[in-house]
């Protein structure tokens, strides 16, 4: 469950944020739409506690972003913006690293780790060194660290960017497994088709405030509009930065 | 699990991944005997260079030969090889043909048998510093004959050789030859301080700027882990590679003085003691991580894994310089000297080498003043890691 109430940031002059709110439940996923530079990087970033906002509050299950960050930390995974890997350490042991930081150790971490190398189908590539991994390749790994504690949130930026069609299908395909293992997901896209395709839930983000919060059926129907992607350039008022 | 452990994660993985990375694993290394290389072929250039010119005949072109057979005699009787001077000895000293030349004009008999000073001409090229052992003793030669004769004449009128020796002067030479050979040693504080910012320099800059630059450092920092703990697992990844680094210099330095004949180039043997190397070591440990947190606090700032390394690469002059300055300015291991850091450990370090006894208050001062000036270090580069800005120092912005 992430709660996001009022945020507000502004980096110098640039009002980044300026007062989103929204929620994202369990057993959910939940889209944040907006063109590039609404506001997604940023509030994710709040909810994984790299930025503090300068008003407002962001919480996981209950626990603040602000003054309980490692807590946050522990019941998130995140693919964020940046997904860099080490490229001398196998993907494996990439895993490894960020399940020993949090906290894992021993059988258990380990059989986390084969449990991921199965569910991402990355048997071929696990012992290899991830230095000349395809794009796809990449993301699978940094997908698997950061599910590599089973975190009960799972927060993703973009996850389909650079991906070639096959490897667009797949990341649904483990964004759609989350959300029946009954987590939370919430993912930024400015994709539409993707959004409309995958999302219980869609929060339309826009020059960093919240535009519209809604089931897909709640925003065809206050739109008056027949398609969802209609829907979002009408609640958007345009489509510059947006992608069908 | 607590941050301890946390650490020793951190720790491993920089190990670990930094170990792979055997090119700069070889580069460090191979900067590492840049020291060592250095001080072996002053030895035996320079080494060579003394020996030679001290023992070999001094050649001296002299024109006009005839004019003073004495002179040429007293020449020729202190292991001088007289030659005959070109026919413009002027022009060949001044082209370089010849280093000196030494001319007697016809009007030096005349002068020299009525009693009056006889000139004789040294011709010099100042400005050519290779020349001047040549000239000095050419010059010491000439004096001496003068002072020969002239005691000579007053002995021939009845004065007392007492008179003219106002002052006697009496040189002694307290140097012994080891000390004089130690000029080669005082280089060895200056590479070390350039092996210890060398060795673990690597580690850092991937461990900072290249996790930066890989895109590695968002998702790292979103692990459960306090900044501080990033950044003290990060720093003493680094401590294994200097220390390793540190050794190979130390113990390249060691094989030099152990098995190059040195008194083949110097006429002595130079030996370093193993013990002293070994305080050496002990004493270079706290520079570890004051080199290493420094490189943190700069790196910091580094859009990239390169700018990094251009800034890191200048970074030891500044403790290394007033080492090389100090083989050329001895400045006694007063207490005071003790008090800055790095520059401390150098003094020691050259007392050590030449086999001085080292004052115990001076270590420990020195080391305790480091590890000082390294915590307030280490508590900066934390402060810099806890700033949000630390995502975004990036050239694209």
């Amino acid at each position: 469950m992430i709660q996001v109430t009022n945020l507000h940031k502004s980096f110098g002059e640039v009002r980044a944020l300026q007062g989103v709110s929204f929620a994202a439940h369990d057993g959910q996923i939940t889209g944040l739409l907006g063109p590039n530079g609404a506001g997604k990087t940023t509030t994710l970033r709040v909810l994984y506690t790299l930025l503090t906002p300068d008003d407002g509050a962001a919480s996981v299950d209950g626990f603040d972003a602000r003054h309980d960050a490692m807590e946050v930390q522990r019941h998130i995974g995140a693919l964020p913006d940046a997904r860099g890997l080490y490229t001398r350490l196998t993907a494996r042991e990439n895993i490894r690293y960020y399940g020993q930081l949090q906290g894992l150790k021993g059988a258990a971490l380990e059989d986390q780790i084969e449990g991921l190398i199965k569910l991402l189908d990355m048997d071929a590539i696990a012992d290899r060194r991830t230095d000349g991994f395809s794009t796809g390749e990449r993301l699978k790994v940094a997908i698997a660290r950061a599910l590599v504690h089973n975190p009960k949130n799972v927060l993703l930026d973009e996850p389909t960017n650079g991906l070639d069609v096959m490897g667009a299908r797949a990341m649904r395909d483990v964004i759609r497994r989350l959300r029946d293992a009954r987590h939370c997901v919430l993912f930024s896209s400015h994709i539409m088709q993707e959004v409309a395709a995958l999302c219980d839930r869609i929060v339309i983000i826009a020059h960093g405030r919240v535009m519209s919060d809604g089931t897909p059926d709640e925003l065809r129907q206050a739109t008056g509009k027949e398609s969802l992607e209609d829907a979002f350039v009408a609640i958007i008022g345009s489509e510059e930065g947006l992608e069908r | 699990m607590n941050s301890w452990e946390r650490i020793g994660v951190i720790f491993r993985k920089e190990t670990v991944d930094n170990w792979r990375d055997r090119r700069s694993l070889f580069s460090t290394l191979a900067y590492a005997l840049i020291g060592p290389g250095m001080i072996l072929l002053m030895i035996v250039i320079l080494g060579g260079i003394f020996r030679t010119e001290a023992e070999k005949p001094l050649e001296l072109p002299v024109a006009g030969q005839e004019n003073a057979p004495n002179l040429i005699a007293f020449l020729k009787q202190n292991n001088v090889a007289v030659v005959d001077a070109p026919a413009d000895p002027q022009a060949a000293v001044r082209n370089g043909d010849i280093v000196l030349a030494l001319v007697i004009p016809a009007e030096y008999g005349e002068a020299f048998t009525m009693g009056q000073p006889a000139s004789v001409q040294l011709l010099v090229d100042s400005s050519r510093t290779s020349a001047s052992p040549d000239v000095s003793r050419a010059r010491q030669l000439l004096q001496a004959y003068s002072g020969q004769i002239g005691t000579l004449r007053l002995l021939a009128r009845g004065v007392n050789l007492n008179v003219i020796n106002a002052v006697s002067l009496e040189e002694v030479d307290v140097s012994t030859p080891q000390s004089q050979a130690f000029i080669f040693l005082n280089m060895l504080p200056y590479f070390l301080i350039m092996t210890v910012f060398l060795g673990g320099m690597a580690a850092i800059i991937d461990a900072t700027a290249g996790e930066r630059e890989r895109g590695s450092l968002e998702p790292l920092l979103i692990n459960p882990a306090a900044r501080w703990e990033f950044v003290v697992g990060k720093l003493l990844a680094s401590v294994p590679f200097a220390v390793v680094t540190i050794l190979f210099t130390l113990v390249a330095f060691g094989l030099i003085f152990t098995f190059v004949p040195t008194e083949k180039f110097i006429g002595m043997r130079l030996t370093v003691d193993v013990v002293a190397l070994g305080a050496v070591f002990l004493i270079c440990l706290p520079m570890i991580l004051l080199a290493s947190a420094t490189q943190m606090i700069v790196a910091t700032f580094a859009h990239s894994f390169k700018e990094a390394q251009t800034y890191l690469g200048w970074l030891p002059l500044i403790p290394a310089l007033p080492g090389l300055a100090l083989a050329f300015l001895p400045v006694k291991s007063d207490l005071w000297t003790m008090l800055i850091p790095t520059f401390g450990q150098q003094l020691l370090i050259n007392q050590l080498i030449r086999g001085e006894v080292v004052n115990p208050t001076n270590i420990v001062v020195s080391t305790v003043m480091t590890l000082a000036l390294s915590a307030i270090l280490i508590y900066i580069a934390i402060r810099l890691y806890n700033r949000e800005q630390i995502l975004f120092v990036k050239s694209s912005g």
